[in-house]
């Protein structure tokens, strides 16, 4: 029970600092697929960058676990594919479609059922793509740092520095 | 403070901060695909229990309300009291966007809403987003 009160609490605080910063709404998203408006891009990699450091931080005092999901090619490409076709056209992601309702954009309302269609239609599928897309390029559990054999924090030293750089980049631009 | 927008910089890495409390108090990682799938399934569960038992996907993603369900229905809330105290609260059925390209079409934008929030969620899960 005290687990689904805490996770009310996670969303309350995240739907609230997404509002805050603009960023659920439909035209910053398809603002930044168009390469007009980088708000969203400036939230997330801001919040990449903040979580990349504190989880890492964590993880080698062993106070967390690290959660990596599987780089499966067939299914990452294909599906983020498929994922990017409906962004542009729904113009929300899953969590920020309940954000924009929350802010009175009743048009996410519509993705929503889309979206609770699209899961149902998934789980019917799903025999089918096990045995087709995930079985294309299966790399199992690997990150950057694995991958390369290395340490993790270069890789995150890189990020934050490629992340600064855009940022600046952004700015300069007017993005 | 209130009333005004806040840098994108500035609550992207206080998100950041609220990821990293969560994954250490509680293990939780942010999501919030696979709370659809728990969501359909419980609402086929209403008209076809049979078949919701004999798929698979939905043994291994159960019917239920969860961490995550609870996160996602935190962000409508979260998202609702931060527009309400900033009076950025808009009742809205064709963003603007869409009404300076396209007109005022909320049939046409329901429509495109719909079937794109179809080819989201199936694609975020098979790429496990």
């Amino acid at each position: 029970m005290e687990i689904i009160i805490i996770g009310l609490i996670t969303g309350f605080l995240f739907g609230f600092l997404l509002q805050k910063a603009r960023v659920v709404r439909y035209d910053k998203q398809v603002g930044a697929l168009r390469l007009l408006d980088m708000t969203i891009i400036k939230f997330m990699f801001s919040a990449i960058l903040v979580s990349m450091v504190g989880v890492y931080f964590l993880y080698d005092l062993g106070q967390v676990d690290l959660s990596i999901k599987s780089t499966v090619l067939g299914a990452n490409i294909v599906g983020g594919l498929i994922f990017g076709l409906g962004w542009g056209m729904l113009g929300y992601c899953p969590g920020t479609a309940l954000g924009a309702m929350g802010e009175g954009r009743m048009d996410a309302l519509w993705g929503i059922l889309g979206m609770l269609a699209g899961a149902s239609l998934f789980a019917e599928a799903f025999p089918f793509l096990r045995d087709t897309v995930y079985e294309w390029g299966d790399f199992g559990e690997i990150t950057l740092a694995s991958a390369l054999n290395i340490n993790h924090w270069p890789v995150i030293v890189v990020f934050i520095i490629a992340g600064l750089l855009l940022f600046v980049w952004f700015e300069r631009r007017g993005l | 403070m209130f009333k005004r927008t806040w840098s994108p910089y500035f609550a992207g890495a206080l998100s950041g901060v609220v990821v990293i409390l969560s994954v250490w108090i509680v293990d939780k990682y942010f999501g919030a695909s696979t709370s659809f799938v728990r969501a359909a399934g419980m609402l086929e569960s209403l008209v076809a229990p049979e078949r919701v038992a004999q798929l698979e996907y939905f043994q291994r993603v159960t019917p239920q309300i969860d961490w995550q369900w609870m996160f996602v229905i935190g962000i409508l809330a979260g998202s609702f009291i931060a527009a309400i105290t900033s009076g950025s609260f808009k009742l809205q059925w064709v963003p603007d966007m869409w009404q300076k390209r396209f007109g005022f079409s909320p049939f046409k934008r329901g429509i495109t809403a719909f079937f794109g929030g179809v080819l989201v969620m199936f694609g975020a899960r098979m790429a496990d987003g």
